[in-house]
């Protein structure tokens, strides 16, 4: 038996339920996840961290959500609501959503407090100092919160198969029923290989939104860096 | 909505025996990676050149998703698809990756200043490892230590995909027969568990570092 | 120059996987996951019952222990090893001694182009097909075979009643079953080679309630089950039939090691439960399992009491 087998036959990669296809399909999933998750995540992360209200609940109700098993929550849902692709990215954005929320809401708080006094200083309004100040320079952390959100995301859409909805996930679930080991393996590379692409496209664009938020100080965005990725 | 509570009484047992399972599969591997990352943080805080290339390598590591680690891992164990090995070093490899790095930040945290005064007032290097360093980056380890906790405690079922994963088998019968008490017994007792281990280790962090009991809160 | 370090990290990490990667050599599904075998398995040692992962084949191992007990021959089980593959193995490294099996998907197993179709044929086929170390006990009237099934309303549709008749929609239908169908002889290489039905697509269902509503919601158009469950009369889906027999006869019968074939008493206590069991009774007791969740070892304990086999 060769691992690689099952990869580099061209047969595998066509057709509805191709590696192409169920590629596509775990991208499509954590695309949209991630998206809903930002979409409520980053707002609310803003409200907090500005108003510095209610941070410890939204916090806490957050970080226990990390403890959900993503597993048990959508089988509980596809069999309330039936299968499809809509429990599938729900119960992915619920994963997706404590380290977006926790990483805005830390960026924003954590903005350099001379910049937003200044701000106020000049007369800036509240929605002028989020949004010319804060939220610059909050960027850089807001994308590493997306980026572990992305990651989380990327692994755990492997569940998706198991409700029959497609992705990576199902070449693992197949190839473990027909004890076909290269077919596991092509699904286990590929989650991790489409892991690993996009956690370095995440990390360029966060290094890029650094330089442009710390022009001068490269060291305060490092030591903000680390601060996030302990929070997220 | 299929729901039946005297199911619960009826497999006890079982419930029990998965408990345990999980509690084992999830836990151990922290243990083994707090006991490596510890000394191998130290160690890598000590050189910034490696440190940049073994962070960045422990990074990728991360980015691998758990469940490809579970599959990948009989390669490099030569151990069958089903053994418990697997998930258990699997996780340990996990925890590691992100471990370190809280070591890591954790020493650099400690002021230059403080340092210098340790050694000021005559502390050698394992003194001043174990007396100020240590117990002032304690705090950012924790904290790392609770993330690894409470993510490998919810990770654990997923392995169920490839015939494993304690409590996950919960999710699996009820899935299988349409049956609720099952999956919403697994749920409670998951989340009950990482938030028990979580509460224990801020319990353990309070115990033994009195003094951050202020700024450990947050 | 801390990206270029952050470089040199990140291929180091591709690095180590491609090497993992490349290092193996052994199939990690190819050995038994179970147990090491014990080097004597006497005719004095417990008969250890397993069973595959579905609820029928654990009951049926609960009675074929349960019935060991009652005759005074020790006997435990181990239940839900998993498919066929690995059972088999187990049995041969002896770590369990007797497995419920199926007739035609246990001769298919050990011989992939076999020819025959009929149950006499298959009970014919099947002592040469196996490993000199198996053996085969009398196998019952009880079948349980697969079976492809479509909704009501579809099979009036499209009128469809026969796997002759899917190659008029098998292109634009989607087929679903367990994902190890996806490979079997019975499953699409099958349909495509014996019935000229291509489907447009195949699902993996590892669990039967999300094929159940795919299937009534029209997500899917045609899907497999077993004969003995209860949902196909409780949906009132219509079984497609077979007429060139590409799904073989499946009548249970214990598959068990040669030294449990030489323990006389042992044999007689398997054989009285095959003698007695049904196609009917079958389906009543896989139903108290599944539908009414209740315990397999209890529902074979009542069933071998009502027969007074225990």
């Amino acid at each position: 038996m060769n691992l690689f087998d099952y990869l580099t036959d061209p047969a595998n990669w066509q057709g509805p339920g191709g590696i192409w296809y169920l590629l596509l399909q775990h991208i499509g999933y954590t695309v949209a996840a991630v998206a809903i998750a930002a979409a409520v995540g980053i707002p609310l992360g803003i409200v907090i961290g500005h108003t510095n209200r209610g941070s410890f609940l939204v916090i806490g109700l957050s970080n226990a959500a990390r403890a959900i098993p993503t597993l048990g929550l959508l089988v509980l849902v596809v069999l309330l609501l039936g299968t499809g692709v809509g429990p599938i990215i729900g119960v992915l954005a619920v994963l997706a959503l404590p380290p977006i929320l926790t990483a805005t809401a830390a960026g924003i708080r954590g903005a350099d407090h001379d910049a937003v006094h200044a701000a106020r200083a000049v007369g800036m309004s509240a929605r002028q100092i989020v949004g010319k100040v804060e939220w610059p320079l909050a960027l850089p952390l807001v994308i590493s919160g997306l980026r572990s959100a992305t990651l989380q995301v990327v692994a755990t859409a492997t569940v998706a198969a198991y409700s029959s909805g497609g992705g990576l996930g199902r070449l693992l679930i197949t190839g473990n029923a027909t004890r076909n080991y290269s077919e596991m393996f092509a699904g286990a590379f590929l989650v991790a290989l489409l892991a690993i692409v996009l956690d370095v496209l995440l990390g360029a664009l966060g290094w890029l939104a650094g330089r442009h938020a710390h022009p001068a100080s490269k060291r305060s965005a490092a030591r903000q860096q680390s601060a996030l990725d302990l929070a997220a | 909505m299929n729901l039946d509570w005297a199911w619960i009484e009826r497999n006890l047992s079982m419930i029990g025996s998965l408990l345990v399972e999980h509690v084992v599969l999830s836990l151990v591997p922290v243990v083994i990676a707090f006991v490596i990352s510890l000394p191998l943080g130290y160690l890598v805080s000590k050189t910034r050149r490696v440190a940049n290339v073994l962070l960045a390598f422990l990074g990728v590591i991360y980015s691998v998703p758990s469940l490809a680690l579970f599959v990948l891992m009989p390669l490099m164990l030569g151990t069958q698809i089903l053994n418990p090995i697997n998930i258990i070093v699997a996780l340990a490899i996990y925890s590691i990756a992100l471990l370190v790095r809280s070591v890591v930040d954790g020493l650099r945290s400690v002021p230059t200043p403080v340092k210098q005064s340790a050694s000021a007032v005559g502390y050698g290097w394992p003194r001043r490892l174990f007396r100020v360093e240590m117990p002032l980056a304690m705090p950012v380890i924790f904290a790392g230590l609770r993330v690894v906790t409470v993510s490998n405690i919810a990770l654990v079922s997923v392995a169920v995909l490839i015939g494993s994963g304690a409590l996950g088998k919960l999710f699996d019968l009820g899935f299988g027969s349409n049956f609720y008490t099952p999956i919403i017994v697994g749920l409670v007792l998951t989340l009950a568990l990482a938030l028990i281990a979580d509460a224990f280790l801020l319990l353990i962090q309070r115990g033994t570092l009195p003094w951050f009991r202020k700024r450990a809160v947050a | 120059m801390k990206i270029k370090q952050s470089l040199v990290g990140v291929g180091l990490g591709l690095a180590a996987l491609l090497l993992a990667a490349c290092g193996g050599t052994t199939d990690p599904l190819g050995e038994a996951s179970a147990p090491q075998p014990s080097e004597s398995a006497a005719a004095s040692a417990p008969i250890v019952v397993g069973s595959a992962d579905f609820t029928e084949s654990k009951i049926l191992a609960e009675i074929y222990s349960q019935a060991l007990k009652a005759k005074g021959v020790e006997s435990s089980t181990k239940l839900g090893i998993g498919s066929r593959e690995i059972y088999i193995k187990a049995l041969q490294d002896q770590s369990i001694s007797a497995v419920p099996e199926y007739t035609g998907n246990l001769l298919l197993y050990f011989d992939a182009n076999a020819t025959a179709t009929t149950a006499a044929e298959v009970e014919k086929a099947l002592p040469a097909a196996l490993p000199s170390d198996l053996k085969l006990l009398k196998s019952s009237a009880a079948v349980d075979q697969d079976v492809y099934v479509v909704t009501k309303e579809f099979s009036a549709q499209h009128g469809i009643t026969s796997l002759e008749d899917l190659q008029k929609i098998a292109s634009t239908s989607t087929l679903g079953g367990p994902p190890e169908l996806e490979e079997r002889a019975y499953g699409p290489p099958g349909l495509e080679k014996i019935y000229g039905a291509k489907f447009k697509a195949f699902v993996p269902y590892p669990k039967y309630p999300p094929k159940i509503s795919d299937l009534d919601n029209n997500k899917i158009q045609v899907a497999t089950f077993f004969t003995t469950d209860a949902i196909i009369a409780e949906k009132g889906y219509v079984q497609l039939e077979d007429p060139q027999s590409m799904i073989l006869p499946q009548n249970v019968v214990p598959l068990v090691r040669s030294d449990v074939a030489e323990n006389q008493t042992a044999v007689t206590a398997l054989e009285a439960v095959q003698g007695a069991l049904t196609t009917e009774e079958l389906m009543q007791l896989d139903k108290k399992v599944d539908t009414d969740r209740q315990d397999p070892a209890q529902v074979a304990g009542e069933w071998l009491k009502s027969k007074s086999l225990a």
